[in-house]
């Protein structure tokens, strides 16, 4: 038993010393499962991009730890006056990696290049009508309408040296051949790119003459991809790395039980739900219903809201780390509506009565159609919510796969009911109305994402009139009218915002944003 | 000799294009590119935009037509993931597979070989069936698993290796190489024996079959009643004759061993061309799996090549056979 423990123990010193001789004290390294595509922030609008950047590029504004928005190259902004739009004040002697000074030329040439049709952000700048320069220190946004929430939804533009980006033949951003920013950097952030081996590492190093104070203290910081989760907690467990994002949820239990280590728990903002085939004539995958469509029922789909545990699910399928939902967005986001906040219980009882009323009492069947690789248990989620639904008859014929087929087959309209998860981008309510509520309308670049093609004239009405209202109250109202139209349609299921799980040696300091950024400015390593 | 050379030569442009034509028809069921190349704000029209520029509205023969074309002039084309140029990106990752590939066949022959001998000579041994039993363990289990039951043992328990990676390396003009430094060895160990493990047993029971018929045969008999010492016996006259078929499966299996890497690589985060390919599956990045499977096919016939001239080089009758 003595000799046991000491084993142990020395074991652990061991491990303790290997540990402290791979990361000295201020050199970080981390990991994520995806490396980011580029290094030009207009190219790619994804959130690994965006995520990793964000340390080495600013915007006019950025967002806090709580993700509330406060200014960075712009040291204020207000509303312009007699017409619609911002006026921004840039701050003053910030400087880019390489010396050259910012100003509004600058952010010119940066909204150029964003706004322009090579770049994959340009939606971003679709209410902007007009661009100008007042002086070297004051831009303005004139917008189409007005449009209160703009300064929100630009917090990921991010400013490039116009000087530098013109001299190296970057002046758009790489459409099919990559240019000089997509892998060189120069922007105005507290960190450098001072190495990038593509899809191996990029290691980053602060930036000396950074304009905010500095609170991390991080002397460089290396990034690896690691594709395969069992390396990458290996490597964490290991010492290699001192920081992963994220870790499956099945392996929390590894790290939790490990002295040195710690499993940074939060909520993200992603709300997990079912959609349905609106507008088709009928089922495309049932084998009993031949020339109706049950769904377009919304008792049909009150009943797949009953039949669903939401409860259950937690505690089978994701280990009691989700929090259920009952609108698209989450408790907390702005515009969340305080005024329709009950959800559907669960009742199998009710769910049969409803289809009952629909004319469907022994049920059918239809397809499911579900990602294996998108969400987190994605494709267990939706064998118990198959199996719940078969509890009162909805048999569901599911299919899962990889997303990179799914998103075609759903433009394609080939499915019945479908999984789907959306993190509002905007981290406001009025993000899922114009994607996935309002009427799919390409023109206007409308409901882009609502596959079933929900269509409810009074949503599309409102949707102009929520972005922009100035008024907060007038505008919840306008908000609240949408959540209480929708859910009494049940347009979708949506049933809860998935965890995000993070792990990292219990020395490290950092901050878990909801969006799933991660930013290097908020990492002290102890 | 010339003669067969080009032959194979001009049989492997052949075996290209026709794995680039079953590639091309097969890329349309991994995905769709534009999904993965854009973001979920992007509007319809952009991305159909895009679809146009990268020509994917074209039918497909016309898709494929333009790759081959663009390929036989050495125009590699540009990834859709990274938009770095594909024949820049294989040729970065080709080394990391190759080395590993070669150092994984190095130990399966310094320990297959030995012990094939070792379990011949002595087949009723506790050690040798000891070496068959755990042998045949090593390759019941798929390699990920030996993958991480290694990096678990000597990188989290006993922290001896580096978990992932390829660390260490120096660059020798565009070859970027783990042999030179401590660290590129303490890498590429646990990678190369996952990889190696299945080529080990292969050829040690390769050996092991070959050499005890080897043995009774006859010409070994009247070696042994004239006398030789054991030593000339065993490793001079049975190896060689062993050797010959060996070498032409080792030989056959190394193409495999690059090829297939994929999953070692991927366990380990090894950045060669097993892990590009994974990774581009996973953004459907077609060029680079093209030019991949294409680079993989040239390879195969590369290898089949050289084994065949080692064959006649080895096996004297068939020399006389082809001067006949």
């Amino acid at each position: 038993m003595k000799i046991r423990t000491n084993l142990r123990l020395s074991v652990a010193t061991t491990l303790l010393l290997i540990a402290s001789q791979t990361a000295s004290a201020e050199s970080f390294r981390w990991a994520s499962n995806t490396d980011p595509q580029t290094m030009d922030p207009h190219a790619v609008n994804s959130a690994p991009v965006l995520s990793f950047l964000n340390n080495v590029y600013e915007g006019l504004v950025r967002r806090g730890r709580d993700m509330s928005i406060e200014g960075s190259l712009a040291e204020s902004w207000e509303p312009l006056e007699g017409e619609n739009g911002w006026r921004f004040n840039l701050r003053r002697g910030v400087t880019f990696h390489d010396g050259s000074a910012f100003d509004a030329a600058d952010v010119k040439f940066s909204y150029e290049r964003a706004s322009s049709e090579a770049a994959d952000v340009r939606s971003w700048f679709a209410p902007v009508a007009e661009f100008r320069v007042v002086d070297d220190f004051t831009v303005e946004f004139v917008t189409t309408a007005p449009n209160p929430l703009f300064p929100d939804s630009i917090a990921n533009f991010m400013i490039l040296d116009s000087d530098w980006a013109e001299a190296n033949d970057a002046a758009l951003p790489a459409r099919d051949a990559e240019n000089h920013a997509t892998r060189n950097t120069n922007g105005t952030g507290p960190f450098m790119v001072s190495d990038r081996d593509p899809g191996v590492s990029t290691t980053l190093t602060p930036y000396d003459g950074w304009w905010d104070t500095v609170e991390h203290n991080v002397t460089e910081a290396t990034f690896t991809p690691i594709g395969n989760a069992s390396t990458g907690l290996a490597a964490l467990l290991s010492g290699e790395i001192d920081f992963i994002q994220p870790i499956p949820l099945q392996d929390v239990g590894q790290v939790e039980g490990r002295d040195g280590f710690q499993v940074l728990e939060g909520l993200e903002t992603r709300v997990i739900m079912f959609g349905f085939g609106h507008e088709h004539d009928s089922l495309l995958f049932s084998s009993d219903v031949d020339g109706a469509n049950p769904f377009t029922d919304p008792r049909v789909r009150l009943a797949v809201a009953h039949a669903i545990d939401v409860d259950t699910i937690d505690r089978v399928v994701m280990r009691g780390k989700i929090e259920p939902v009952n609108q698209l967005v989450p408790e907390g986001i702005s515009g969340y509506s305080e005024a329709n906040a009950g959800r559907p219980e669960y009742n199998p009882d009710r769910a049969r009565e409803l289809l009952t009323e629909a004319g469907y009492p022994n049920g059918f069947s239809f397809g499911l159609k579900c990602t294996n690789d998108r969400y987190i248990n994605d494709e267990s989620l939706c064998r118990a919510a198959a199996g719940m639904l078969a509890a009162v008859g909805l048999n569901a014929e599911l299919t899962t796969m990889p997303v990179r087929n799914y998103w075609e087959q759903l433009r394609a309209d080939d499915f019945d009911m479908y999984l789907l998860g959306w993190s509002p981008g905007t981290f406001d309510a009025e993000h899922p109305i114009r994607f996935l509520l309002h009427s799919q309308d390409d023109e206007k670049k409308l409901g882009s994402w609502n596959f079933g093609n929900y269509s409810n004239a009074r949503v599309d009405e409102l949707l102009p009139a929520i972005q922009q209202e100035i008024d907060p109250a007038a505008r919840q109202a306008l908000i609240d009218e949408v959540v209480e139209i929708t859910q009494r349609d049940v347009a979708y299921v949506p049933m809860y915002t998935q965890p995000l799980i993070w792990a990292s040696k219990d020395n490290v300091d950092l901050t878990q944003r909801a969006d799933n950024f991660f930013l290097l400015r908020w990492v002290t390593v102890n | 000799m010339v003669y067969l050379i080009l032959k194979r030569l001009l049989q492997s442009f052949f075996v290209m294009l026709a794995v680039a034509f079953l590639a091309f028809s097969l890329f349309r069921f991994v995905g769709d590119p534009v999904s993965q190349m854009t973001g979920v704000e992007t509007s319809v029209e952009d991305r159909e935009r895009l679809r146009d520029e990268l020509g994917l509205n074209d039918p497909f023969i016309f898709q494929f037509a333009r790759f081959t074309g663009d390929l036989v002039q050495g125009d590699f084309g540009f990834s859709y993931r990274t938009r770095e140029p594909v024949g820049e990106m294989i040729a970065k990752r080709l080394p990391a597979t190759l080395e590993l590939g070669t150092f994984a066949l190095v130990i399966s022959l310094v320990v297959g070989i030995p012990a094939g001998i070792y379990t011949a000579l002595r087949p009723r041994g506790f050690v040798s069936q000891s070496i068959l039993l755990v042998t045949l363990v090593g390759v019941s289990i798929p390699t990920f698993v030996i993958g991480i039951i290694l990096i678990f043992l000597f990188g989290v328990q006993l922290a001896w290796l580096p978990t992932f990676g390829r660390n260490g390396t120096v660059d020798l003009g565009g070859w970027s190489t783990s042999f030179l430094t401590l660290d590129g060895w303490r890498s590429l160990i646990l990678p190369a024996m996952t990889l190696g493990v299945y080529q080990l047993t292969l050829t040690m029971r390769l050996v092991r079959a070959q050499m005890m018929e080897v043995l009774r045969s006859d010409y070994i008999r009247f070696a042994t009643a004239r006398g030789v010492p054991y030593r000339q016996l065993y490793f001079k006259h049975a190896l060689a004759n062993t050797m010959v078929p060996v070498i032409t499966i080792i030989g056959l299996q190394f193409g495999g061993v690059v090829a297939f890497s994929i999953v070692t690589e991927s366990v380990f985060q090894w950045p060669g061309m097993g892990l590009l390919f994974l990774e581009s599956i996973r953004f459907v990045d077609i060029p680079v799996m093209g030019v991949y499977l294409v680079v993989i096919a040239f390879f195969f016939v590369i290898v089949n090549l050289v084994v065949d001239m080692l064959y006649v080089a080895i096996d004297p009758r068939l020399r006389v056979k082809e001067a006949a």
